[in-house]
């Protein structure tokens, strides 16, 4: 496997990764071949591939487990959990690929839709507020990419701050009340009928794909995204390539910040109001998607495509333990439970390289 | 920065009398260390030059200012008569001034194609160029096109440069300087922890990419590899340059004598 670590993401490689376990390959990573003889079970040890069959297994174990879990409706309520979550790992995912990290994800998330609650319960109206919720979105990610790029704070240490410092001003803006919205229920409680079949997707489901499609295409195709890879990979030699870091970062940032923004939307459209603990978590369950979806803290290495996959095996694991009646505290239990063993297994594979963490420029 | 900068020709410019490189008066301090001082010398094309000293006698600094990646605290760099005094690495680089460092400035995780064109990269045309959408099959058939000129041998093109050896690391790294056709090569350490058959590979690629219209400075030190590289050796000690001489007038004891100082 020693030749998947770069080819499994297809970044950095001009070649079509090669097929499963193919035989280009025979010179390199004996020591791994050794390890797993057999090749179905290679193939299975694919990090992508063993990230469906577990999303596979996960659906299966709950639609023998209960009656509802495999109805339309069902499904189609797991993918709408998914989607504010999806929504801010995909600049997440980015983020971690290059080195960095941003934990202000819930805080933020939370700011904005106050902004936008707050905003629009007053004189100005909805537009204002949809325009104030974005400025308070992109504001934050500024202030991070400032702290990052000009002050040298390292990413982790930074969003911490902006993680801790706007859960406050989210609750200071509203005054710690729960804040209704009517009339803005378009992005979150609104469906698309699929032509030809019954099933109504909802709005979020949609915007979460095309997030995600859109990041896919950016991290796989363009110049941005190679840089956010070599950047992660070797930020010394990126820089030496005349990679400018400091710019991509920004650019990481905002994108993150418009994600956000997004999200907010989604989430306030969809409950109708906004509470002083709006967003709250959400930040480590993208990051645990992130994760779980195969990036490493390291650097170099995510694609989208993983942590979509991944958000979707934690949403299946929220949903699917709740038809089965287990509490809510197990399901953190379990959530928590299952990122510790992802990066296990990411270490186990990593083994002959040196899982280094740090996060800086 | 250029986008779809395409591999510059080899310039074909005859060799002329002015020198290529001139290095003027070039000093550098790290608050009260003085890691240069007063340095100057030239260098013409088709000259391979040896850059020698004991550790910490500058010649690192000395190449790093050269490439871009540091200013000096006063002096002058001039390239074809040029001054390079504002270059980033990336100006310097466009000036054709490649540099293969010691830590060989490459992503591990991706394969040599790549390699070659991180930060210059081909993209598609059209509206495709202004999205920033790479140009992955231009780049790697450029690459194998280069790679195939090579006397080394690899036995995978698309391989992570991870999974090479350190000799053939070095290799990636001097052909994707050659494959920019740079001027000025410098070179930082190009033997340093490689073995002797690997050692000898990288030296045979040196000597390959010498040229009339290229000049080159290699940091090393080994004097058996400046001996089977270089045409003229310049000698650092403590920030200063302390020997400039012709490979044919000198011997290895000479050399040895001016970086210890017994000279």
């Amino acid at each position: 496997m020693g030749t998947d670590r770069g080819g499994e993401t297809g970044i950095g490689r001009l070649a079509a990764p090669p097929e499963g376990g193919s035989s280009g390959a025979a010179a390199l990573g004996a020591n791994a071949r050794a390890a797993l003889p057999m090749r179905p079970l290679r193939w299975l040890f694919r990090p992508d591939n063993a990230r469906l069959l577990v999303l596979i297994a996960l659906g299966a174990i709950f639609t023998f487990a209960s009656p509802f879990f495999l109805t339309t409706n069902n499904l189609i309520n797991v993918l709408m959990n998914a989607a504010v979550v999806g929504i801010v790992a995909a600049p997440a995912t980015l983020l971690l690929v290059a080195r960095q990290v941003d934990i202000s994800i819930g805080s933020a998330v939370g700011f904005a839709a106050t902004t936008l609650t707050v905003v629009a319960e007053s004189r100005f109206g909805l537009g204002v507020a949809v325009l104030a919720a974005i400025g308070a979105a992109l504001g934050i990610a500024a202030i991070n990419a400032v702290a990052i790029t000009k002050l040298r704070v390292n990413s982790l240490i930074a969003t911490l701050g902006t993680l801790a410092a706007f859960r406050g001003a989210a609750k200071l803006i509203g005054d710690g009340r729960s804040i209704r919205l009517d009339g803005f229920g378009f992005l979150g409680r609104s469906r698309f009928a699929i032509p030809g079949t019954d099933v109504r997707l909802p709005v979020a489901v949609l915007i979460l794909l095309a997030v995600a499609l859109l990041f896919s295409l950016l991290m796989r195709y363009t110049r941005y995204g190679l840089h956010m890879y070599a950047m992660g990979a070797n930020p010394k030699a990126a820089r030496l390539a005349g990679v400018s870091l400091e710019r991509n970062v920004v650019i990481a940032f905002m994108l993150s910040g418009l994600s956000v923004a997004l999200g907010s939307f989604i989430l306030v459209s969809s409950i109708g109001a906004t509470a002083p603990t709006t967003g709250m978590g959400l930040e480590l369950l993208a990051i645990t998607g992130v994760i779980l979806g195969g990036a490493s803290l390291s650097g170099g290495r995510g694609t989208m495509g993983g942590t979509l996959v991944a958000i979707l095996i934690l949403a299946v694991l929220d949903n699917g333990l709740t038809l089965m009646r287990v509490t809510s505290f197990w399901q953190e239990v379990v959530r928590g439970g299952l990122l510790v063993v992802a990066v296990a297994f990411d270490q186990l594979r990593m083994r002959r390289g040196k899982p280094e963490v740090r996060f800086e420029l | 920065m250029s986008t779809s900068a395409a591999p510059q020709d080899p310039l074909t410019v005859a060799s002329t009398a002015a020198p290529l490189l001139v290095v003027e008066c070039l000093s550098k301090e790290f608050g009260a260390v003085k890691a240069l001082q007063d340095v100057s010398f030239s260098v013409n094309a088709g000259e391979v030059v040896g850059l020698v000293g004991d550790n910490g006698a500058g010649k690192s600094t000395l190449v790093t200012i050269i490439a871009g990646v540091q200013h000096p605290t006063s002096g002058h760099v001039f390239l074809d008569g040029k001054p390079l005094d504002v270059a980033t690495p990336a100006e310097a680089r466009d000036a054709g001034i490649e540099t293969v460092y010691q830590e060989l400035a490459l992503i591990e995780m991706f394969d040599m194609a790549t390699n070659f064109f991180l930060g210059r990269e081909i993209l598609q045309r059209g509206i495709r160029h202004r999205l920033g959408v790479l140009n992955r099959r231009a780049m790697r058939r450029r690459a194998r096109d280069k790679v195939s000129e090579i006397p080394a041998k690899f036995p995978n093109f698309d391989a992570a440069v991870e999974t090479m050896s350190g000799g053939q690391r070095q290799i990636v790294a001097l052909a994707k300087a050659a494959f920019w056709g740079g001027r000025l090569l410098l070179l930082d350490e190009p033997t340093a922890a490689l073995g002797v058959q690997e050692s000898a590979g990288v030296l045979d690629m040196i000597n390959e990419l010498a040229g009339e219209d290229r000049a080159m400075i290699v940091i090393a030190h080994n004097l058996q590899h400046v001996w089977s590289v270089c045409t003229r050796i310049l000698v650092l000690r403590r920030g200063c340059l302390v020997a400039d001489l012709d490979k044919a007038d000198t011997t290895a004891e000479e050399v040895v004598a001016y970086i210890t100082g017994a000279r």
